[in-house]
């Protein structure tokens, strides 16, 4: 066996070591490349940052436990911009089982920012319909969510004076992992009630929402922990998704790197004098 | 810091250890972390589909609010139920009825004015600017608006769909065509591709950094001993499989 055929023949759990090796290094010892800001992540913080105080910021975080490395910062770089600009800022999900982890990021970054629940921010939880809880939003916000999370009723709460359908907010983020997320807000929500869209969203998804970039039907899209690494920058707090990227480099280049050199010998077989023979 | 969140690091960690065991080989370890996610996975569904449908938006408006009109959405979704009973099984026709139809009018209008035709229209921009009355072209590659991009979408969108459309043998030009269309899908597959990579190494750098953060005295060092637990409990499995049956001995 040559030596291009016992590397191709090697022990799959050497290449898991290596990735390993290669991510966990960086966290431990931060290089801090430079990250640049793209224009879509632009999108998203430039109209927020051009809201007037007091406007209304619905963050919809759709996704579930196993997207949080990604979505997470996101959400947490989003609130702390939102209640920075002194937005009222409204909290939801469309995902069941992302329920409790919404809620926790929602009450961490307003803790920390000093806001109170019902009169600068409220969440409302979780509703079942997807698309047709955003009709009913668009319809009346108060039949659709009665109460909040913590069974407060929604026509009580401060933060909510003057609100009564989807028509009154200024912007909504989905932070997407799939369907029901970005999509589902522009089809039953943006492209009805006309409010203006953004997204965040994992980098799976992210190739197949740069088409509602482009057209305009979002105006921004932050993608995958890149996006979020982006935003941090942004927003001057830079945490964990910034601390991420030195890994993601590493490991981007260690993969690259494994794909040429899978290439070399897969071409080193296939113009070696013996396969020549056999032929 | 609180039991809650030390027990809460404890258990995160192991498990996470526990799944990452499958990098090895399936073992006893990831098959217990893998059931206990399924089971607390349905068992977290159930219980908050009670509490938010069942109790609020069923129970709560009806009792204490007295609206009565709810009953007739809760007897088109019982009806589902009747799946259950077979010479009643029809019944729930009419619940699946009431859900294709009002889902089928919902979606399909919206759906063809939202991701076709504004898609169309977004395709078929001009290809030259027309700037203080002076047609004007611009060649910015970076620049998804600009007029060289323009055309370049428009190949590709055109080149794709030759490559999907089989009435015809792809033969001269059609195949020209097709052999573009088929460079322009293995780029969005390898953008895709880059993507999924990324993705997944995001949540593998989340996994480590939590372990990481874990691996503090703060948290009892949660990481290190667990991994040491984790690696000597492979090990003895390990050494277990290999020995012979007793039969065999």
């Amino acid at each position: 066996m040559s030596f291009a055929e016992r590397m191709l023949h090697i022990d799959r759990r050497l290449i898991f070591l290596l990735i390993g090796v290669c991510t966990l290094l960086p966290l431990l010892y931060p290089v801090g490349l430079a990250i640049k800001v793209s224009p879509e992540v632009h999108g998203v913080y430039d109209y927020i940052e051009a809201l007037p105080e007091g406007s209304i910021f619905l963050l919809s975080m759709d996704y579930d436990p196993a997207s949080k490395p990604e979505l997470y910062p996101q959400a947490v770089a989003l609130l702390r911009h939102a209640f920075r600009k002194n937005l009222r800022v409204i909290g939801m999900t469309l995902w069941l089982p992302g329920t409790g982890l919404a809620e926790q990021v929602m009450t961490k970054v307003a803790g920390e920012m000093g806001k109170v629940s019902g009169k600068d921010y409220v969440f409302l939880g979780w509703s079942p319909g997807s698309g047709s809880l955003i009709i009913n939003m668009g319809q009346d916000l108060y039949k659709a969510f009665p109460t909040d999370y913590y069974s407060q009723p929604t026509r009580e709460l401060a933060v909510l004076k003057g609100i009564q359908t989807l028509r009154d907010v200024n912007y909504v983020v989905s932070l997407a992992a799939g369907t029901s997320g970005i999509e589902t807000w522009y089809l039953y929500g943006k492209d009805k009630y006309k409010f203006e869209l953004g997204g965040g969203c994992t980098g799976v998804i992210a190739p197949g929402l740069y088409p509602l970039l482009r057209s305009g039907q979002i105006n921004g899209l932050i993608g995958g922990m890149r996006g979020a690494a982006e935003y941090e920058v942004l927003i001057g707090q830079k945490e964990r998704a910034v601390a991420g990227m030195d890994a993601q480099s590493a490991t981007h280049f260690a993969i690259i790197l494994l794909v040429i050199l899978c290439n070399v010998f897969y071409l080193l077989i296939r113009t070696s004098p013996k396969q020549g023979e056999a032929r | 810091m609180s039991f809650e969140m030390l027990l809460g690091a404890w258990v995160a960690t192991g498990l996470t250890l526990f799944i990452f065991t499958f990098l090895y080989q399936d073992n006893p370890l990831f098959k217990l972390a893998e059931h206990l996610y399924v089971g607390v996975s349905v068992g977290y569904t159930i219980v908050k589909t009670y509490d938010t449908v069942l109790i609020r938006l069923i129970y709560e408006p009806m009792v204490t609010q007295g609206d009565w009109s709810l009953l007739i959405p809760l007897g088109i979704g019982t009806l589902m139920l009747a799946r259950y009973i077979p010479k009643g099984a029809w019944l729930s026709r009419i619940a699946f009825a009431f859900i294709v139809g009002v889902g089928s009018g919902l979606a399909i209008p919206r759906i063809v004015s939202s991701f076709i035709l504004k898609q169309v229209e977004d395709t078929v921009r001009p290809l030259v600017s027309i700037v203080q009355g002076a047609p004007t072209f611009t060649y910015n590659l970076m620049d998804p608006t600009s007029n060289l991009n323009t055309i370049v979408l428009l190949i590709g969108v055109v080149s794709v769909l030759f490559y999907f459309f089989f009435s015809i043998e792809h033969t001269g030009p059609v195949r020209v065509a097709a052999r573009t269309g088929i460079l322009f899908l293995m780029v969005a597959f390898g953008a895709a591709f880059g993507y999924t990579v990324m993705a997944r190494m995001s949540l593998l750098i989340g996994r480590l950094s939590d372990l990481k953060e874990y691996a503090v005295p703060q948290y009892g060092r949660a990481s290190l001993w667990l991994g040491l637990a984790t690696v000597v409990t492979l090990f003895l499995w390990s050494r277990r499989r290999e020995e012979p049956p007793p039969d065999q001995q």
